[in-house]
């Protein structure tokens, strides 16, 4: 458990890079998230705005179409172009490493246990009808079905971690 | 299109804050339950309240809210409450959100990138497989 918070690299040293709170990201964020699935057509279905779960399995899958002529689910905010929540978060976040020179290739874990992850993560979510960000924010759009999910979700990440602890105090 | 470019934008923007600030969105309640750390945990809440207010005053201005949304069946509050559960789980024993995996892979955490090459192999098993059981499962 290399990442647990208060780890030294939080604060970045590098001068002149950037700071920015996750308080802060939180409030831009769900600004955003709201406009953008109020204002700009990312809808339906509702509370659409971002999720990594769907909007990535959205470009996948019209990728997939357009290429094989398949009929793969896409959700009808996606149905002419895709969201490209994605693209957009890697490009960002390769601005903010290259910018304060946080950029380096490492490999801290297991690729094939991530890549198992990664795989469960995707295929609950899709279940669940939202990553962590859309559960939550379903949730604050009044739909209790999005609490409930992330209620559960909460649950999840409350027993992994008392799980990892033990297995780490062991 | 408008949605494609807003999402772009969007992404990027989160994309770039999110590297800075290390958001992670399962992290949160992961630090405070460890170290009672909730430097996370304030980003949680805080796009939680944000999107709850920013929601009926957006509303006012687009004249849409979202819902009211359809009434759940038993079975389905049992998918969305284990699948929750789930996502909650797996991304904590892998280190962080979907959002934060991402944000890693774009600063050259090779595992991370192998995440994301396991998160859309799910979403190709979901829709290959898991979609039509579900779809045979519920009412």
């Amino acid at each position: 458990m290399a990442t647990i918070a208060g780890s030294a690299s939080r604060n970045s040293k590098q001068a002149g890079a950037v700071r920015v709170t996750a308080l802060q990201l939180g409030i831009v964020a769900g600004i955003a998230a709201v406009i953008a699935g109020s204002l700009l057509e990312v809808r339906p279905p509702d509370a659409y705005g971002i999720c990594m779960a769907c909007h990535g399995r959205d470009l996948l899958n019209w990728t997939i179409n357009r290429i094989a002529a398949t009929h793969l689910t896409i959700a009808p905010a996606s149905l002419v172009f895709p969201v490209l929540t994605t693209i957009g978060v890697l490009l960002g976040a390769v601005l903010g490493s290259k910018t304060s020179r946080e950029f380096r290739w490492s490999s801290p874990d297991n690729s094939l246990k991530t890549f198992i992850y990664g795989a469960a993560v995707m295929i609950s979510a899709l279940i669940a009808g939202g990553c962590s960000i859309r559960l939550l924010l379903r949730s604050a759009a009044g739909e209790l079905l999005g609490l409930i999910g992330f209620g559960g979700m909460i649950a999840g990440v409350a027993l992994a971690t008392l799980w990892l602890r033990w297995r780490a105090t062991r | 299109m408008i949605a494609a470019v807003a999402t772009l934008i969007i992404g990027v923007i989160l994309g770039y804050l999110g590297q800075r600030s290390r958001m992670c969105f399962v992290g949160g309640i992961r630090d405070f339950i460890l170290v009672r750390d909730t430097y996370l945990l304030r980003g949680l809440f805080a796009f939680g309240l944000t999107a709850w207010l920013a929601f009926p005053l957006v509303g006012l201005v687009a004249g849409a809210r979202p819902g009211p949304f359809a009434v759940s069946d038993a079975a389905t509050v049992l998918f969305t409450v284990l699948a929750g559960f789930a996502v909650g789980y797996f991304s904590t024993l892998a280190n962080g959100c979907p959002f934060r995996q991402h944000v890693l892979a774009a600063q050259g955490v090779k595992s991370s990138i192998s995440y994301l090459v396991g998160f859309f192999a799910g979403a190709v098993i979901f829709h290959s497989w898991i979609e039509r059981l579900l779809l045979r499962l519920l009412p």
